[in-house]
């Protein structure tokens, strides 16, 4: 009798700590899909998955993709329809106008809104305006970018040349420098076509221009403040530039900075681990980063959000998938990615806390702190992206091969018009 | 005089064959230079990889491998891949030759033209159906779904390739092989089989060329259990980064089965050319 007593005292305990542990891990025993890039955030996040799983129950399956792959995989399981996936990491500006006209995002609205303890009100305002489209919450921000100008300081130095802070000072000191008969060059950017547009994006905003008036979907591609930013950048490259500059990428551009044969360099800022980072740059001691320069119109830079964190919108785990982003995108694991592993991430709050900017160079941090807050967009936001691309980068193409520019601007403004009389909500 | 002729056809056949390994030379260099390259910046620390001039012997390192076989495990995606590229070749030349066999006896030319098609439709047509299908019949990220669209590639290729290899066999060997009570099956297997070497190995080279190096089917319906190499070596392209030195080690390493297969099968081939310069 009392070891019956006893078994039952036993499964009394037994079922209550059963039961509350069940009201903890509402979602123990479901498993969630998770794709994403291969990007440094994913190496970040990805080993401390496991206490994920612990904390909810949750099992993650995920699995991770090049950028071009990700987009081309996720793009034929959405086509195909109900595909498995939960959690998709994605791009807002390359994909995300097209994605959310085909309804595969899952609207975050309700999410964000009833918890309160994420706070979504902590991610800077550009980054949640680049992530909603037509009102829809697309993605949670994930890492964000800057456009910033990357200088040798030691050059400077010797030269007795201050860091230029306009755009005609960035002009006179790479004409001052440039030393082709060395094989020195004053200034190196993006050429390849369709690359170097969301890099001539700040030259444009800082003169004053922009791609298109977003609320008459008028293409603006040859007013004289675009063609203003066109002229500038075309002229760094065609009069200061290393030869064979229109086949370069940001890859190249790197290259050629760390073979120290160039004095400036505008880029965006999650590439400073190529140029500061002394396992892998020779010029790591040596490289400076400031503010990107201002133009007439002030310095107006792009401050873009790359990567997003998106539920699919056929997800048959919506629940278990949030409590997936808002455990990786939440405060404490947002500080230990930013401040642990050198992610440029979007909490206010952390950017405020020194414990998240601790492994940051400190002119870059500063450099970065400057630019937050500026255009949320760094190329045209239309569905046909790609398309805008190639026939913007034609342009300066043509600037910098000393083409008339300004009948190629004026074309290519009629056909852009053309895309946007399409894209006219 | 006559000594004189000969002396002068000697210079000139000297000069010849000099100018013969010159051109060898420099068909070589420009052909196998890069991938030297390649090899040799798969040992190379990524500081260095972006320094020049050249400096041949500093920064020499094993990290790269590590990272391939260690860090990234490219064992189980060379495995995943040699599966896949085996199997999609075994089946393709199971169905394949006594498919060209018959093609060939048999003048079935609108068939082969039916089979034609499969590769003159992009294979991008296919993907979405072949992973509609695959994905109801629940075999996504497997082996089988693998290797049945990889076929699709390479059993019409085998079949192409064969089909003008056996048209060429005398008729009368199948002939004679009937006429002594052998099957068709039996003609198929133990006379024209055999004499059909070069051209299988040829086949089989080429077909597990094209399905080791598949990425569009791959990327696609294959997720972590079975992803091959052509996707794997993604892993070191990350954004805003790439790790050159893993890429080259990589590259190295999907590189070098292909070229084992080749150097091991390649007098196979060579065998077929000059018997068949022989007979005339």
């Amino acid at each position: 009798m009392k070891r019956l007593n006893l078994l039952l005292v036993l499964i009394l305990i037994l079922s209550s700590v059963l039961s509350v542990s069940a009201q903890d891990k509402p979602f123990d025993g479901q498993t969630i899909r998770v794709v994403l890039a291969n990007h440094a955030w994913t190496d970040a996040v990805a080993p401390k998955i496991p206490e994920f799983e612990a904390l909810t129950g949750i099992k993650v399956e995920w699995e991770s993709y090049g950028e071009e792959q990700l987009n081309q995989k996720l793009t034929t399981e959405f086509i195909a329809g109900n595909a498995g996936v939960d959690v998709f990491m994605t791009r807002p500006l390359q994909e995300g106008a097209n994605m959310e006209m085909n309804g595969w995002y899952y609207d975050l609205a309700e999410k964000t809104a009833a918890d309160v303890e994420y706070d979504f009100e902590d991610f800077t305002e550009s980054s949640r305006s680049a992530t909603t489209f037509n009102g829809t919450i697309t993605a949670i921000p994930l890492v964000t970018e800057q456009e910033i100008l990357y200088y040798r300081k030691d050059i400077l130095e010797e030269n007795g040349i201050e860091v230029p802070t306009t755009l005609d000072e960035l002009y006179a000191a790479a004409e001052k420098l440039n030393d082709p008969a060395n094989e020195f060059y004053g200034f190196v950017a993006r050429g390849q076509r369709s690359p170097l547009v969301t890099q001539l994006s700040s030259f444009i905003y800082s003169y004053g221009g922009d791609w298109f008036d977003r609320d008459t979907y008028t293409a603006t591609l040859n007013t004289p403040e675009t063609l203003a930013g066109i002229e500038m950048y075309s002229n760094l490259l065609k009069n200061f530039g290393p030869p064979g500059v229109l086949n370069m990428h940001w890859a190249q551009c790197i290259g050629i900075f760390n073979e120290k044969k160039v004095a400036f360099y505008t880029d965006a800022s999650s590439l400073y681990p190529n140029l500061l980072d002394p396992t892998k740059s020779d010029v790591a001691e040596v490289t400076g980063c400031a503010v990107f320069p201002a133009g007439p119109a002030g310095a107006v830079m792009y401050d873009i959000t790359a990567w997003g964190l998106s539920i699919y919108a056929e997800s048959q785990n919506k629940d278990a998938a949030w409590e997936f982003i808002r455990w990786a995108t939440g405060k404490e694991n947002s500080l230990f990615i930013q401040g642990e592993k050198a992610q440029q991430l979007a909490r206010t709050s952390v950017w405020n806390d020194p414990e998240g900017i601790k492994s940051f160079p400190a002119d870059w941090a500063a450099a970065v702190a400057g630019s937050i807050g500026a255009k949320s967009y760094d190329r045209p936001l239309i569905t046909a992206v790609t398309e805008a691309r190639d026939l913007i980068g034609g342009i300066v193409v043509t600037a910098i091969e000393g083409g008339d520019y300004l009948k190629a601007a004026d074309e290519a403004n009629v056909k852009f018009q053309e895309m946007l009389n399409n894209e006219k909500p | 005089m006559a000594a004189k002729k000969t002396s002068m056809y000697r210079t000139q056949r000297r000069i010849f064959s000099v100018l013969y390994f010159v051109a060898i030379f420099i068909l070589l260099v420009i052909f196998l230079s890069p991938f030297l390259w390649m090899v040799y910046c798969s040992f190379k620390t990524p500081i260095e990889l972006s320094k020049l001039p050249v400096n041949w012997l500093k920064g020499l390192t094993m990290d790269n491998y590590q990272k391939v076989f260690v860090q990234q495990n490219f064992f189980k995606f060379i495995k995943n891949s040699v599966i896949v590229a085996a199997g999609s070749t075994f089946f393709g030349l199971l169905i394949g030759l006594p498919a060209s066999y018959s093609i060939a006896r048999h003048g079935q030319k609108k068939l082969s033209m039916l089979i034609l098609t499969s590769r003159i439709v992009p294979g991008i047509t296919f993907l979405l159906p072949l992973y509609i299908m695959f994905r109801e019949l629940k075999m996504v990220d497997t082996y089988t779904s693998l290797i049945l669209a990889h076929m699709l590639t390479g059993l019409p290729f085998i079949v192409w390739l064969m089909t003008p290899f056996f048209e060429s066999l005398p008729k009368e060997l199948g002939e004679a092989a009937v006429v002594d009570g052998a099957s068709s099956l039996r003609t198929f297997v133990s006379i024209v089989l055999p004499l059909s070497v070069p051209g299988i190995v040829t086949a089989t080279i080429l077909s597990f060329t094209f399905s080791w190096n598949n990425f569009m089917f791959s990327i696609v319906l294959a997720t972590n259990r079975t992803r091959t190499v052509p996707v794997a070596i993604y892993n070191f392209i990350s954004y805003a980064s790439i790790d050159w030195g893993g890429l080259m080690a990589a590259a190295t390493v999907i590189t070098l089965p292909i070229l084992v297969l080749a150097v091991i099968t390649q007098r196979y081939v060579i065998r077929g050319m000059t018997a068949g310069a022989v007979k005339g």
